[in-house]
């Protein structure tokens, strides 16, 4: 009971921290902090609408967020969830407008899920292999990759992948049957990324796999005597990382914006770590922690568009309030990760 | 304890060294209780690591705490409150000089920490506790890095300053250590006092005893059980692989081990022990030669050799597969997560199942505490070593491969797991083991071999310590030993 009250305690500082800095800084910046923060409440939660563009916002948040915490619960420090992500869009928009037929039926957006989860797993396995083969640390190798990724979109859809008109550096719209089917303007990806959750916490705490790549995780050294190949399973938490990531950017491209483009990911694969982190690494409560970080974004939005502040003025409020939480998150990380000294060490 | 004593304080893993030392040196306060440095009453009282220091009682740590890019003046001058304002190099160095000189410690004043030897580190951090005015020191296992020699350098060392009149409070495992240099030893015991007896007049056997509570019996060995007319049930022919350093590059080994029988490797550590045990726990790929169980060839690799019926314990936690951050219970279930058997029956890690078998293994083994959810790297060195050895000898393995598996191990843990070895041999088991205490090697091994330099040298049984000893430093040629 103690644990889990302390466990609670450092999100509510976090959260009274960021507010009381937020005020700080928008009344440095001559704005009125109180009708600014309502903005920003109302806008996260305050209407059925607010609601809508929340789930929106943290349904690639908990995608790559469960990519994240999946890669690093197996001791693998994956930075690239933002290049999984677009290489997971690339590869939906080519099967979606190059192979599927146009007038296919609602099947079609099995197809195009498959393919960004494959692109994705294909991009995260191919940092793993530079790991596994060359030593290449995933560190340098993932970040650069999302370099790639983000020049090979820029690339097709000024080439290959090229709306048919021309005039726009972007894709050709999907067709109708690829796009995510959805109710009011909540498309399939939100229940999708909540049973991916699930099947993540199960896959690490429950079978086989999960319990040879958290062993690996926490001990490789150890692990390889136990007979278990941290090489092989660092590839493999990549790619499944990498997978998921993917599985974002198709869900993100099928049920938001209908067409792929430059910037399509505003930047989840990075506050995807923060997800992660705040979440502490548990598949479960990355749900919780993407819904935090959706309702943010969303919010900051309002409050830019209410509230008359500028955006510059919103992301630094964001970004304070990402600061603090991952801030106080990883005080408990560390804490918890803190080893008791056997008799033997002390 | 009287100022000019050497006072030894001895215990089990877990008995409460480690607490009463940190309660010493002010890094715990205890709850109830008083404690006087020099008459003058501390506790109750703000007690704190710079209390502690302003008292007096000062602590030698097992690992060096000085800056190993500085020299040994500066050493003592930093963090020093009394350390002068300017550093001035030639005065401050004839001060240490000076001070070393009349305890007895020299240590040399130019070189950097770095570049000094294990044992004149530790008479540097001796002399920075004197010099900060320390009258208790508190020397925490002062001889477990030190070799042979530097331990019988330390000796005199201590004996002079206890006749300078500084007390020293001396933590250590070694029975035989403790009785040389002690005048009086306390004995802990769960956390409590046991006995003080003067060390002089006890005996290895009355130490034992009150440590454990018990008497520790001679280690009873049965008479060899020779199995004969059958394959060796672990041979390795001829075998080569690379070694982490040149010394230690595996030159053609050829052994035969046959059922109820120890074979001991003696030697040196980075004569190639570590290899050895890398090939035989199958993360390291000879590049020549072959390891043949029952008399059948065996792949490299650690699951075609635990498939075989090799076991391998360590002294080493993670060499042992020892996963920190691991339950016991995960633990236990570790080796097995990718032969598909009863604890990850159908792909799925089987918790109950794995809990279960972890209470089974504890009640066993006496692994204390008895939870099966405890992570493993917060037990006692003594019972993750039963963790270790509880795992491996559940597989129903017929070889076992132990390198120096008692090492850190306190007298009673590491009586247990002599005891297991024997069982296993008993029982018509194999074992190789690797250590390099070589009063380990002889009082289990029913045939011993010297590894000098990556090769085996056969050693006859009886001989003694100090010739052996010999051998393995190269002192003796392999013509004579043999």
């Amino acid at each position: 009971m103690k644990e889990r009250l302390r466990v609670l305690a450092s999100p509510i500082a976090a959260a009274l921290a960021s507010i009381g800095i937020a005020v700080g800084v928008l009344l440095a910046l001559g704005h009125a902090p109180l009708g600014a923060l309502e903005a920003l409440v109302r806008g996260a939660g305050g209407s059925p609408a607010a609601w809508t563009g929340t789930l929106q916002k943290s349904t690639p948040l908990l995608l790559t967020g469960l990519a994240v915490a999946l890669s690093f619960r197996c001791g693998v420090w994956n930075i690239g969830a933002e290049g999984q992500l677009y290489a997971g869009a690339l590869a939906a928009t080519f099967v979606a407008t190059r192979w599927l037929p146009a007038d296919g039926g609602a099947w079609l957006v099995a197809p195009v899920l498959v393919a960004g989860a494959l692109g994705g797993a294909g991009f995260g396995a191919l940092a793993g292999w530079l790991r596994a083969a060359r030593g290449v640390s995933e560190v340098i190798s993932t970040i650069l990759l999302n370099f790639v990724a983000i020049q090979l979109v820029a690339y097709a859809i000024q080439g290959p992948l090229q709306e048919a008109p021309r005039a726009y550096p972007q894709s050709d719209p999907l067709p109708h049957g690829a796009m995510l089917p959805a109710l009011d303007r909540l498309h399939l990806g939100v229940p999708l990324a909540l049973i991916a959750a699930l099947v993540v916490a199960f896959l690490i705490d429950r079978t086989a796999v999960g319990f040879r790549l958290r062993a690996v995780g926490h001990a490789p050294e150890a692990a390889r005597f136990a007979g278990l190949s941290p090489e092989r399973l660092g590839t493999l938490a990549l790619a499944l990382a990498g997978g998921l990531a993917g599985l974002a950017g198709a869900v993100e491209l099928a049920g938001m914006t209908g067409r792929l483009y430059e910037g399509l990911s505003p930047g989840p694969g990075y506050t995807a770590i923060a997800v992660a982190l705040l979440a502490r690494l548990a598949p479960l409560a990355v749900i919780p922690s993407a819904l935090f970080f959706g309702a943010l974004a969303n919010g900051a939005l309002a409050m830019q568009r209410e509230a008359a502040i500028p955006s510059v003025a919103t992301q630094v409020v964001q970004g304070i309030v990402i600061l603090l939480s991952v801030g106080f998150a990883l005080g408990r990380l560390s804490l918890a990760r803190e080893r008791v000294p056997s008799e033997g060490e002390a | 304890m009287a100022p000019g004593e050497i006072h030894a304080l001895l215990g089990e893993n877990g008995a409460g060294k480690s607490t009463l030392m940190n309660v010493l040196i002010g890094l715990v306060r205890p709850d109830t209780g008083s404690l006087c440095v020099a008459g003058a009453e501390v506790v109750p009282g703000p007690w704190s690591p710079r209390a502690a220091l302003r008292s007096g009682v000062a602590m030698v740590h097992q690992h060096s705490t000085l800056v190993p890019a500085m020299s040994v003046p500066e050493n003592l001058c930093f963090g020093a409150a009394t350390a002068p304002v300017w550093f001035r190099p030639a005065r401050e160095r004839e001060r240490v000089e000076r001070l070393a000189g009349s305890f007895g410690l020299d240590v040399p004043v130019d070189a950097r920490v770095e570049d000094l030897s294990v044992g004149q580190r530790q008479r540097a951090e001796i002399l920075r506790a004197l010099d900060r005015g320390a009258r208790v020191l508190v020397l925490d296992e002062p001889t477990a890095a030190l070799t042979a020699a530097e331990t019988r350098a330390l000796f005199p060392a201590l004996a002079r300053l206890r006749d300078r009149g500084v007390a020293l409070l001396f933590i250590s495992h070694k029975l035989d250590e403790i009785r040389e240099i002690a005048d009086r030893v306390t004995v802990l015991r769960r956390g409590r006092v046991e006995a003080t007896v003067s060390a002089r007049e006890t005996s290895a056997t009355e130490l034992g005893r009150l440590m454990l509570g018990h008497e520790i019996p001679p280690l009873a060995r049965a008479a060899r059980v020779a199995i004969e007319g059958r394959p060796p049930a672990l041979a390795l022919r001829d075998l080569e692989a690379p070694g982490s350093r040149e010394a230690g590059r595996l030159r053609g080994l050829r052994l035969e081990i046959f059922a109820g029988e120890i074979v001991g490797v003696a030697g040196i550590d980075g004569n190639g022990q570590r290899e050895l045990e890398e090939v035989l726990a199958g993360v390291r790929e000879p590049v020549a030669g072959e390891i043949e169980v029952d008399g059948r060839r065996v792949r490299p690799g650690v699951r075609s050799l635990r498939a075989a019926g090799v076991a391998h314990v360590s002294g080493e936690r993670e060499r042992g597969g020892l996963v920190p951050g691991m339950s016991v219970a995960e633990n236990l279930a570790v080796k097995s997560s990718y032969d598909g058997g009863r604890l990850f029956a159908r792909g799925l890690y089987r918790r109950p199942a794995a809990r279960e078998n972890a209470i089974e293994a504890i009640r066993r083994f006496g692994i204390d505490p008895p939870d099966p959810d405890r992570d493993v790297a917060t037990l006692s060195g003594g019972n993750a070593q039963k963790v270790a050895v509880a795992r491996e000898l559940a597989s129903g393995a017929r070889v076992l491969v132990a390198v120096n598996p008692t090492r850190g191990l306190d007298v009673g843990s590491a009586r247990f797991v002599h005891e297991q070895i024997l069982a296993l041999r008993d029982a018509g088991g194999a074992v190789l083991l690797v250590s390099t205490e070589l009063d380990e090697v002889l009082a289990l091994a029913d045939r011993v071999v010297a590894m000098v330099r990556g090769r085996f040298f056969d050693v006859a049984r009886d001989t003694d310590t100090a010739r052996l000893g010999a051998i393995l430093l190269g002192e003796t040629s392999v013509g004579d030993a043999a």
